[in-house]
């Protein structure tokens, strides 16, 4: 019998259980999407804030004070220590092994540059005295690292350095080619295709292949960039590097995490190296190189955490405002809803049945409105979402159980809620009034 | 024929009326509806407006973003020099605020560390080291080169010439505050207090600061420095105008920005606008077909009073007409005061995020009332429906 007055109710009055089940299953909507968006947003703007480049610098611990200026070290070759380049792959080994996402080696070099002119009169090129100090810097452009696991990671300065804009192509590993910045292009006439020797007061010269021309906007456009192992062979630091920037995904830095790790107890200690903060990264990069210090770029960190954390509040305030909305004019419905069936439920208390009753019966057609309007409100908000993410970061968030539970959690709240005001009066009703229209 | 008319705005107004009185629990859930719209609507588009804005500001804890170098010597930069007099030429923006700024001068000079002043302290090393002299005309160094202050925050020394040092240069010497260092170029020499230690991160960790005079004296190099650090606020188009400026100001130095940042943050601003927007958008479609759906359903249980409006002689463009105008009148209660609500809700909002309180925009009101009374008026229009009524059906109780 219960069950048929339900039935009979969606039945006989199908465009009102439709509007009230559209209202609901359009707030939730909102809702989904603007949560769904809210929960995935940091792990999307972390991932947009790589495009800042490396956010950790790791340098040999026992090296003596580097002399740079201007991007320009001014110390002897032989001066300072190096680290071992065959310890890279172990940076994938460590606990945020998935939060690194890049990684370069640098090797840096004085030089001195020169650049062969075409002479027409003997048909060849004619190799002019060196005419410039330059810096040569070895590193990677896009470089396989051989895993401890035996898998390959390919990175280099694509990853660490994604503002650079190259004309032409990058440099190939070891291919004896380089590429070559633009203010030291236009300096000394370098075109893409043209060779370039470069030697130093010690060494012999070298020969290199320009095949693209980059602007860095910063001290490297002065410099030539070349593959690490060219530079290694040629300074005779085989298997060695000076510098490693490392990008890494990381949590906003709060108080907590900005805490010495010395003096935490142990139970603070395992939150804090379980929370990929840039220092946490920082001190389980330590671990696995040893002779290295990590340091943070604070520029990038400290920026990149302030912003993630306005923008997540940001969506926050947004998800909650729509959620408030929605619940206000999902519960506004259900209770005009109830309101509007005064006649019935006099008649039905007329015939016998207690408020109790009369309750539970209107409490289970909006549970079941709840469910079915929660659950089409949540496919739409996730398509929605999907369409919001796709659009702006190329992604879409993933559906997450969390949502639905808690969409299907709200709406069921919301409509109760909205509906037991007027319900509590409703059992209050007498019916004799109700029916004799009064 | 006029006081046929007036008589009969008379009646419209007291139907009107008593619609409003009939159904005290009804006009408040419609008000609720329609009033919670509307304070989204409005706080969401007057925090939109404002969050832009702030975002661009936000961006400005990345430090600097131009850079004016010493025109290219044909060597690699570091020796060359420019005018310090640069550093207080520049043009405030056209918003009228100043451009938080730093110019550096870098040389290298001999360092001796001693592990304090008193006789009993101890030497603690030699080495060359970058001094960095350094003026800033802005609230902090910090804005322009972003830092951690790893030791001596709140410490003040007096009465001695005081530095600060990179944590390199701390953990190369075993240095900490209150350390002395001695320095020497040349056959200048300088000695001071570290009153402070910093982490960068980058090439500035390996350095000693100083107070611009005094490296200029050791270096040998009055009124001059060796760039200028610009912290530039607005979007890239502003970026943009603000550099050519700068070009045209300063056209014997070389005035550029620092790609990493500028581009990094062009693209950042760009996604969180574009999903600030997206959002707000989906939020409030949403919500508008959400309140009307239940402002609807609500409409459509107005059979009853239809019925009879129409069994007394009204016609159905004159039923239509009223509950239109009740529809209306109720979108511009409950956006007025939603609209309000919804202005000191994001008021509150822009203080919680930005720390700093949103300023409501007055143009955001009109507009929120005006989309709760098109909501209100359209979640209305089905009842035209019920002109097909049939008086006497409704009565009878059917249909």
């Amino acid at each position: 019998m219960f069950l048929r007055l339900v039935a009979d109710s969606f039945g006989r009055r199908p465009r009102h259980k439709f509007l009230t089940g559209a209202a609901l299953a359009l707030g939730m909507a909102v809702a989904t999407a603007a949560l769904s968006v809210a929960l995935d947003v940091g792990d999307r703007l972390a991932k947009e804030f790589r495009s800042l480049g490396a956010n950790l610098l790791v340098t040999p611990q026992a090296d003596s004070l580097p002399l740079e200026i201007g991007g320009v070290d001014y110390r002897p070759v032989n001066s300072g220590a190096y680290l071992p380049e065959a310890d890279l792959g172990k940076l994938k080994t460590i606990f945020w092994h998935n939060n690194v996402i890049g990684f370069s080696p640098v090797l840096e070099v004085k030089v001195s540059s020169s650049t062969p002119r075409w002479s027409p009169a003997s048909a060849t090129f004619v190799r002019p005295a060196a005419n410039g100090d330059a810096v040569l810097i070895g590193t990677w452009s896009n470089h396989p690292v051989a895993l401890p696991d035996g898998g390959n990671f390919i990175t280099g300065l694509q990853q660490t350095s994604p503002w650079w804009r190259v004309e032409g192509s990058w440099f190939e590993d070891g291919a004896g080619q380089c590429i070559v910045g633009k203010a030291f292009a236009e300096r000394h006439g370098v075109i893409i295709g043209s060779p370039l020797y470069l030697s130093t007061s010690t060494s012999d010269g070298l020969s290199l292949k320009v095949t693209g021309i980059f602007t860095s906007g910063s001290s490297e456009d002065d410099a030539v960039v070349t593959s690490l192992s060219i530079v290694q062979q040629y300074i005779g630091k085989s298997g060695q590097y000076r510098k490693l920037y490392v990008s890494a995904l990381t949590k906003p830095e709060d108080d907590f995490a900005r805490r010495d790790p010395k003096t935490m107890k142990a139970k603070e200690f395992e939150r804090w190296s379980c929370s990929p903060y840039v220092s946490s990264i920082a001190y389980s990069i330590k671990q696995v190189l040893p002779g290295a210090e990590v340091r943070v770029v604070r520029r990038v960190a400290e920026g990149e955490g302030a912003i993630l954390t306005r923008v997540r509040m940001l969506l926050w305030l947004v998800t909650g405002a729509a959620l408030l909305a929605a619940a206000l004019a999902v519960g506004a419905s259900s209770a005009a809803s109830v309101i509007e069936r005064r006649t019935e439920i006099g008649l039905m208390k007329a015939l016998g049945a207690g408020s109790g009753t009369v309750g539970f019966l209107l409490a289970a057609e909006q549970l079941l409105l709840a469910f079915v309007g929660g659950g089409a409100g949540y496919a739409l908000g996730i398509i929605l979402a999907r369409l919001l993410g796709e659009g702006i970061f190329g992604a879409a968030p993933e559906p997450s159980l969390i949502v639905f539970l808690v969409i299907i959690a709200l709406a069921t709240g919301v409509t109760l809620l909205g509906s037991a005001i007027p319900l509590r009066r409703a059992s209050r009703y007498k019916p004799a009034p109700i029916l004799r229209g009064e | 024929m006029a006081t046929h008319r007036t008589s009969n705005r008379a009646m419209f107004w007291r139907i009107i009326r008593r619609l409003f009185g009939a159904n005290p629990g009804r006009l408040f859930v419609m008000l609720l509806a329609l009033g919670a719209g509307a304070a989204v609507t409005a706080a969401l588009l007057n925090l939109e407006v404002d969050a832009k804005r702030r975002l661009t500001s936000e961006f400005r804890t990345f430090g600097a973003n131009i850079i004016i170098a010493p025109p290219d010597s044909g060597h690699a930069s570091g020796s060359a020099t420019i005018s310090e007099t640069l550093l207080d030429r520049f043009p405030n923006q056209t918003s009228g605020s100043s451009i938080p700024r730093a110019a550096f001068l870098y040389a290298i000079a001999e360092v001796t560390a001693f592990s304090g002043e008193g006789k009993d302290s101890s030497r603690l090393g030699a080495a060359p080291a970058v001094i960095a002299g350094y003026r800033f005309l802005a609230d902090d160094l910090k804005q322009v080169v972003p830092y951690q202050v790893i030791e001596g925050d709140n410490v003040v020394i007096l009465d001695a010439e005081t530095c600060e040092i990179g944590q390199k240069v701390a953990s190369q010497f075993h240095l900490h505050v209150s350390g002395v260092l001695k320095l020497k170029a040349g056959e200048t020499e300088h000695s001071c207090v570290i009153s402070q230690i910093r982490g960068f991160g980058g090439a500035e960790d390996s350095q000693i600061f100083l107070p611009m005079k005094t490296v200029q004296h050791l270096a040998g190099l009055p009124q001059q420095v060796s760039l200028i650090q610009a912290v530039v606020p607005g979007g890239p188009a502003q970026i943009e105008h603000y550099l050519n400026d700068l070009r045209s100001r300063f056209p014997d130095a070389d005035v550029r920005t620092v790609r990493q940042f500028t581009e990094g943050e062009a693209r950042i601003y760009n996604r969180i606008s574009g999903l600030l927007t997206a959002t707000v958008a989906i939020v409030l479609v949403l919500t508008g077909l959400c309140v009307m759906a239940a402002m609807t359903n609500v409409a459509m249980e107005r059979k009853n009073d239809v019925g009879l409006m129409k069994a007394i002689g009204g016609s159905v463009r004159r039923v239509l007409r009223l509950f239109l105008a009740e529809a209306a009148l109720l979108g511009l209660a409950g956006g007025m005061i939603g609209g309000a609500v919804g202005i000191f809700l994001s008021i509150g909002l822009g203080k919680a995020v930005f720390g700093v309180a949103a300023r409501p925009r007055l143009i955001v009101y009109p507009v929120a009332v005006a989309l709760t009374i098109i909501v209100a008026i359209l979640s209305a229009y089905p009842l035209r429906r019920l002109a097909s009524i049939r008086p006497a059906s409704v009565f009878r109780g059917e249909a």
